[in-house]
């Protein structure tokens, strides 16, 4: 009896600390959230009082049994409902892993320094990382031949820190580091160069394929959109074990860098002051003859022999040819028209395969799919936001081209995740007519008008400028609508560099502080609280206050 | 009338054991007694014997309620750990033997516990401070020796003094004609690992008549006996190596101890005692029943605890959750009192038979819940992990509630900074039981702040340390892709937070030595002569130099820390200089060497990588990255200095043994700050933690290194160099100032080529560390390695005083070297000096640069002060001030307005 009685009070004690291990110290927000719905609190009580038995119970909660379950199921119902969102605006923080965390020899690279990274993250109170699975690491040799042994071993360590896992399943390749499409894939290839988006000039883009073949079936018999889906589907089974309780969010790679659009900017220099616009990728064989079937079908048969001749180069502002022109532009023409609706729309069609795939593939699993949208910021403040056009997003001044890609999102529901949240337009030269704080504040719109659920990212793998902390806490405030995840963009060197750790730590705890700020106690309790202090007169302590 | 037995509680709280056991026998219904019952004196009793279990049989008067076992709905025994203080007194005794030849040194201890006398001896012909072992005949039996110089002899029972109180002792015999000088020692209690020193030194009995002469640490004093301070009246100083308790409190007051006895050359007996104060840490728990009354539906609660002596109940009840603090209805136990109108007092009742008390509290069945601190020993508050014990009652039975889970319970301890301390170092029992505190923290609403940021303080340490570890490893093994780093950062404006780094902000500071200074061998006692001509002068800092022993005369390569006589001086010349400094106003800055550590010792291999001395590290301490010297730490969190072992400070326990030094050093010495000496070697955070423990006045920090050069050509822009220096400054959190090398590189360039555009930046400003984050800039423009005799980096010969008028009249703290001060410049920087101080220009001064042309530059200070260096022509412009000239040397000048 006696030790039965120890038994499972020890047994009790253990799930205790797991539950705070997956907390984090900084999460009592979300089980007042839990404590509000599934215990009978009066919700017409101040709301002090609420919180206050909510965090009072709270501990208790760790002790019984239920309370797991009753977390969890929190979390289910977000994830399977994303039109429904949060009730708080408690964003959940997530840290990049390393873009190269497992070689290409799938063994897991830094894995002392990672498990130290995840030992400081948990404690700062991070909810979860985001781990990068790669086409070309994971199915490298052959189609159909899986290794996922190197991600598994980092989704242990990662479930070993008591931390969450969002999976970035990536369909591309990467030049820095250097991650490439799969070997198979390349070798097709050499032989079959249409399989790559294509510019004017002939200059292939070799990091990703083009949408244009999605349902062709040019990978040795198969489209790339059933070997994406075989992919998903082996990745669901290797990972079942963490699916339903580690890994919280799959993110789905949809093009270049994974972002939704074309690689308008492939050919581009680096490090231009001002980017130029780009140019339109559509001169692949296989993008060529669906133009033309286009342009046939809508009675224009000459509109479907090239893309639009007067478009700038890559590195060139809008002004520089006759396209992209403030006035007078042919953007604005009928032709222009023509183009674009076409050229945005197999991009939109293209995220729809692939959002759809992998929510059919998901569906019977507890994580939310996600799909990154880019924040083509330069050259905003044009009427035809030439940079935008070219990555295909027909979104000009006139014309909301975020509406359609917010509802391609709804219908697969799905979530956006949308980058360079940690960028002022003050930050960026005047030059280039950008404003990304306006661009995020229209995607959003679009999402909210269309309950997408918006999660944030900071400007990809380059270093939070200056001030960029400031943005990121504006953005991540709730005024523009919540954020329901934000991926902080990534542990490495520089992330633990004195340089960048101070300021990212002071970052999470601003985020966080709200809810320890005493400021949030209304007057009247502290000075109640005071009253009833008494004072040990001998030796001065307060006694109760504490 | 029946009796009910009560379950003990109770049972000798061990750390590993969390959970309390029950036993679920039932018991009929029996009445309970309220009845006065005469308490049981147990004294001062201290149990730390097995556990055992009590039956505390209560008779009952009247019929009260009535219970049996089942109802108990809530059930606790919350671990109590705290800080208990025994008095007690060391005492040394030389005795003469039987004959004059012998003598015996009798060393004893009067509290209870595993005593060791750690010792060595010095020799006649012994050169500096380093212990030997004892000849073999002097060894007591059972000593153990301990390397190659010291002994270790456990004190042993000895009998009884006839007051009741045991004595531990150990005698060693010293033949009076033998070549040992003196006897060194310390006391180690093997139980909590402490130390006992003798006012931070070892005690030192001598033996013959010390043959230095004056010149020599104490050797000035001539004394036989003990040592000079022996005879204060002080508490030994405690350096407990667990645990930061006792160290605050050693009394120092009394220092005047300069009353040597003065005898002639034969030795002499004494006896000498010294008060101890030994901290236990203790382990006791208290255990917590409430039941239910079938009849009266009330909460019967029984409260029993191990502690020692008189335990009272500081207690109340709650309505609700809020936890508010009522006056329960009456009864209320016997011995209660109405405290202040606020809570109620209970001196719990002795328990029979056994040591310990306990309690039965009866309270009405509307209550949420009954809270309690517990007192004991008069002045010690017992909390539960800072907050008050806090017992859920059930107001229907079926609910009950705990907020407990049985982690440690924190003490509050006799006040405010030893409740910290306490709270503070149970960290090390494990990251998530803090995190589970702070969750507790943040969760009770009511918390005092500095409870929270304190245990927050302690996580965020854990995490920087993370950090830097995770910085290393992905530093030395990934290829970073910085390639396209963007550049665009723009510097930002730093906070301008009033920290202590900056002292008062109108600091002028005076290096106070320069590389030749260690020759003389009295340094101390020459720069004691020119304190009141500084003062005059208007510095208000002056940097000694290293005090450390060292392995080269110039204090740069310290060995052992703690012994502070070196090349310049005696330590108790330091401590004269430094008091004669304070006496004229001018706040001192002691040098510190964090970066490396000279050893003592070659390892199995025959390199030198282990530490002797107080601070005997071994190679943990010494980073892995330097093959020199071995290291078993992590590797390197900066550069390295490669002629000697470079310290790991990612390990807690140099961090730990460098903070207790520093505070050391404050105390001993005096010193008000720091300087920090090549701080390019580790990491700003913890420099940061070390200014956060020694909370040093004004400290600066030496962050050299290249300015950036195109083809043998000063680059214009030197933002990469201060951004380095502005980006150690930041990693130190602002508690750290730094040398502003970049100025002192630019205005090399500018002066020497004549190139004063340079003295501008893009933005108009000053292109130096103090043009972005002047209250963090120390300027300067030489110092002990750039000029001196060796001259690494010599500022423009006969140009100084350009320089001087440049940061004598700008923003930024500056400082003047010594060689400059006493030179023919002395008089113009006097001027300079006083001219800064009578228009109050301090370190965050406004500059407007005037002009930055090829031959000129000239600025506008405050509105206040117009000052140009070059050759070139300048002329503040008549507008709204008037300006009148008030110095002019060669190729400066400056006006003032009036």
């Amino acid at each position: 009896m006696e030790i039965s009685v120890i038994g499972s009070t020890q047994a009790k004690f253990v799930k205790a600390d797991s539950a705070y291990r997956v907390l984090g110290f900084c999460s009592s927000r979300r089980y007042d959230d839990v404590l509000s719905r599934n215990s009978r609190v009066c919700l017409g009580q101040p709301s002090i009082r609420l919180r206050r038995l909510g965090l009072r119970l709270t501990v208790r909660a760790v002790h019984t049994e239920p309370a797991l379950p009753a977390r969890v199921s929190t979390d289910r119902s977000a994830a399977s409902a994303p039109s429904r969102s949060r009730p708080n605006n408690g964003v959940r923080l997530y840290v990049g892993l390393p873009l190269d965390a497992v070689s290409e020899a799938n063994t897991v690279n830094h894995a002392k320094a990672i498990s130290v990274g995840l030992k400081a993250l948990k404690l700062l109170g991070v909810e979860g990382v985001e781990l990068p699975v790669w086409w070309g690491i994971a199915e490298k040799e052959a189609m159909g031949s899986y290794n996922f042994s190197g991600y598994l071993n980092l989704a242990e360590m990662v479930q070993k820190a008591g931390l969450k896992l969002h999976v970035s399943l990536c369909f591309h390749g990467l030049k820095q580091p250097k991650i490439p499409l799969p070997e198979w894939v390349t070798r097709i290839g050499e032989n079959e160069p249409s399989i790559y988006f294509s510019d004017r000039s002939g200059l292939l883009y070799k990091d990703c394929l083009s949408l244009a073949v999605d349902e062709l079936p040019v990978l040795d018999g198969k489209t790339p959109i059933e070997v994406y889906q075989d992919f998903c589907q082996s990745f669901k089974s290797s990972f079942s074990q963490f699916i339903d309780s580690t890994i919280t969010g799959i993110s789905m790679s949809l093009g270049p860098n994974g972002e939704l659009r074309y690689p308008s900017d492939h050919g581009q220099s680096r490090n231009l002051k001002i980017p130029g616009v780009g140019e339109f990728q559509c001169y692949d064989k296989n993008m060529l003859a669906l133009l033309k079937q286009h342009a046939e079908a809508s009675g224009n048969p000459f509109w479907g022999l090239s893309g639009p001749h007067d478009a700038p180069s890559y590195d060139q502002t809008p002004s520089s040819n006759g396209f992209f022109k403030d006035h007078g532009g042919s953007w604005e023409s009928p032709y222009g028209d023509f183009f674009l609706n076409w050229y945005s729309s197999q991009l939109a069609s293209h995220g729809a395969r692939l959002l759809s795939l992998a929510s059919s593939v998901f569906s019977d699993a507890d994580v939310a799919v996600y799909g990154k949208v880019p924040l083509l910021h330069p050259w905003y403040r044009t009427r035809a936001r030439p940079l935008e056009l070219t990555a295909g997003f027909y979104n000009t001044e006139r014309r909301d081209g975020y509406e359609a890609i917010a509802e391609m999102f709804a219908r697969n529901s799905c979530k956006v995740i949308l980058p360079g949240m940690d960028l002022s337009d003050e930050d960026l030269p005047g030059e280039a007519l950008s404003s990304p704080q306006s661009l995020l504040r229209q995607v959003r719109a679009a999402c909210r008008k269309l309950g997408v659920d918006v999660s944030g990212q900071n400007s990809s793998d380059r270093r939070v400028a200056r001030g960029g902390f400031e943005q990121l806490k504006e953005n991540l405030s709730g005024q523009e609508g919540s954020v329901d995840l934000f991926i902080y963009e990534r542990m490495g060197a520089y992330f633990f560099s004195p340089e960048h750790f101070p300021s990212f730590t002071a970052f999470v705890r601003s985020i966080y502080q709200p809810q320890m700020d005493t400021d949030d106690i209304p007057d009247e309790e502290v000075v109640g609280a005071e009253e009833s202090v008494p004072m040990a007169s001998e030796s001065g302590v307060h006694m109760q206050a504490a | 009338m029946s009796t009910v037995s009560i379950e003990p509680l109770i049972h000798h709280h061990q750390r590993e054991i969390r959970r309390f056991r029950f036993k679920s026998s039932a018991f009929g219904p029996a009445p309970l007694s309220c009845r006065p019952k005469s308490r049981c004196d147990g004294g001062r009793l201290c149990s730390f014997k097995s556990p055992r279990r009590a039956l505390a049989v209560v008779r009952a008067a009247a019929v009260v309620e009535t219970f049996d076992t089942t109802d108990v709905v809530f059930r606790e025994t919350f671990p109590l750990e705290w800080t208990d203080t025994v008095e007690g007194k060391i005492f040394v005794k030389l005795d003469k033997g039987k004959n004059e030849q012998n003598w015996q040194l009798t060393v004893g201890c009067t509290i209870p516990g595993k005593w060791i006398l750690h010792w060595g001896v010095s020799y006649v012909d012994d050169v500096g401070s380093e212990w030997d072992q004892p000849p073999t005949g002097m060894r007591p039996p059972g000593s153990v020796p301990i390397k190659d110089y010291a002994i270790e002899t456990p004190l042993k029972k000895a009998s009884s003094t006839g007051e009741g109180i045991d004595l531990y002792e150990v005698k060693i015999n010293v033949k009076s004609d033998s070549a040992v000088a003196a006897i060194n020692f310390v006391v180690k209690d093997e139980e909590t690992g402490a130390w006992y020193q003798h006012r931070g030194r070892d005690f030192k009995v001598p033996l013959v008549d010390y043959l230095h002469d004056d010149g020599n640490v104490v050797g000035a004093k001539r004394g036989f006996g003990l040592w000079p301070g022996w005879r204060a009246f002080g508490q030994l100083s405690n350096i407990l190596l667990k645990g930061e308790a006792s160290q605050s409190k050693a009394q120092d007051s009394i220092s005047a101890s300069s009353d040597p006895k003065q005898e002639d050359s034969s030795l002499e007996g004494f006896y000498d005692e010294l008060p101890l104060v030994k901290q236990l840490p203790l382990h006791n728990s208290v255990g917590v029943s409430v039941r239910k009354c079938r009849e009266t539906a009330k909460n019967i609660i029984y409260l029993e605890t191990d502690l020692p002596g008189d335990v009272v109940v500081h207690w109340g009840v709650c309505r609700d959750d809020a936890k508010n603090w009522e006056i329960p209805a009456a009864p209320h136990p016997p011995e209660t009192i109405l405290f202040k109108n606020k809570a109620l007092r209970t001196l719990l009742k002795q328990k029979e038979g056994s040591s310990g008390c306990s309690e039965l509290f009866t309270l009405d069945e509307d209550l949420a819940g009954f809270l309690f601190v517990l007192r004991i020993k008069e002045n010690i508050w017992l909390k539960y992990m800072g907050n008050d014990f806090f017992v859920p009652l059930s107001k229907s039975s079926s609910s009950v509630q705990s907020n407990k889970d049985s982690e440690a319970t924190h003490v509050s301890g006799k006040g405010e900074q030893e409740n910290e301390d306490v709270s503070g170092s149970a960290f090390t029992d494990g990251i998530i039981n803090e995190i589970r505190n702070l969750v507790s923290d943040i969760s009770s609403v009511k918390t005092g702040k500095t409870k929270t940021k304190k245990v927050q303080e302690s996580i965020l340490q854990e995490i920087e340390k993370l950090a830097a570890e995770a910085y290393s490893i992905f530093r030395s093994s990934t290829p970073t892709f910085s390639e396209e780093a963007v550049l665009l950062e723009e510097a930002t404006k730093p906070p301008l937070k009033v920290s202590s780094a900056t002292g008062s902000g109108y600091e002028i500071l005076c290096q106070g030595f320069n590389w030749e200074s260690h020759k003389s061998g009295r340094w101390y006692m020459e720069l004691k002569e020119k304190a009141k001509q500084l003062s005059s002068l208007g510095f208000t800092i002056i940097w000694l130099p290293p005090p450390t022993e060292s392995v080269s005369p110039e204090g740069y390569m310290p060995k052992d820390l703690y012994n502070l006589n070196s090349r310049y001086g005696t330590i108790d010349e330091l401590r004269d200089l430094v008091k004669n400094f304070h006496e004229v106003d001018i706040k001192v800055l002691g040098d510190a060497v964090l970066n490396h550590r000279c050893a003592h010792y070659k390892n199995q291999n025959g390199v030198w990588n282990i530490f002797g001395g107080r601070l005997s590290w071994d190679d943990r301490a010494v980073v892995a990255d330097d093959p020199h010297f071995q290291g078993r730490g992590n590797k390197s969190s900066g550069d390295n200095f490669h002629a000697a072992p470079n310290i790991d400070h990612s390990q807690d326990f140099v961090r730990k043994d460098l903070k207790e030094w520093m505070c050391w050093l404050r105390k001993e010495i005096g010193y008000d700050g720091w300087r920090l000496d090549f701080v390019r070697g580790f990491w700003g955070g913890y420099v940061k933690d070390y200014l956060e423990a020694s909370e040093p006045y004004f400290t600066v920090g030496e962050f050299w290194d290249s300015l950036s050069y195109t083809y043998g050509d000063m680059d214009h822009n030197q933002d990469a160099h201060r951004q380095r220096i502005v980006d150690w400054i930041n990693a130190t959190n602002g508690t750290a100032g730094a040398f502003d090398v970049t100025t002192k590189g630019i205005l090399h360039a500018a002066l020497e080529r004549c190139e004063y555009w340079r003295l501008s930046d893009e933005k108009g400003k000053p292109p130096g560390v103090v043009g972005w984050w002047p209250s963090r800039a120390i300027t300067f423009i030489e110092n002990h390695d750039t000029g001196s005799t060796q001259g690494h980096w010599r500022f423009p010969g006969g140009k100084e005083m350009q320089g001087y008028a440049y940061i004598l009249t700008h923003p930024g703290t500056p400082a003047v070297f010594y060689d400059h001060v006493f030179s023919h410049y002395q008089s113009e920087i006097a001027s300079l000096i006083s001219l800064r101080n009578r228009n109050k220009i301090h370190c965050r001064s406004i500059v407007k640069i005037a002009k930055a042309e090829r031959d000129v530059y000239a600025a506008v200070i405050d509105d206040k002060v117009a000052m140009k260096i070059g050759p070139g022509h300048y002329e503040p412009p008549s507008g709204p001030q008037r300006w009148s000239q008030a110095l002019e040397g060669r190729d400066y000048k400056v006006w003032e307005a009036s």
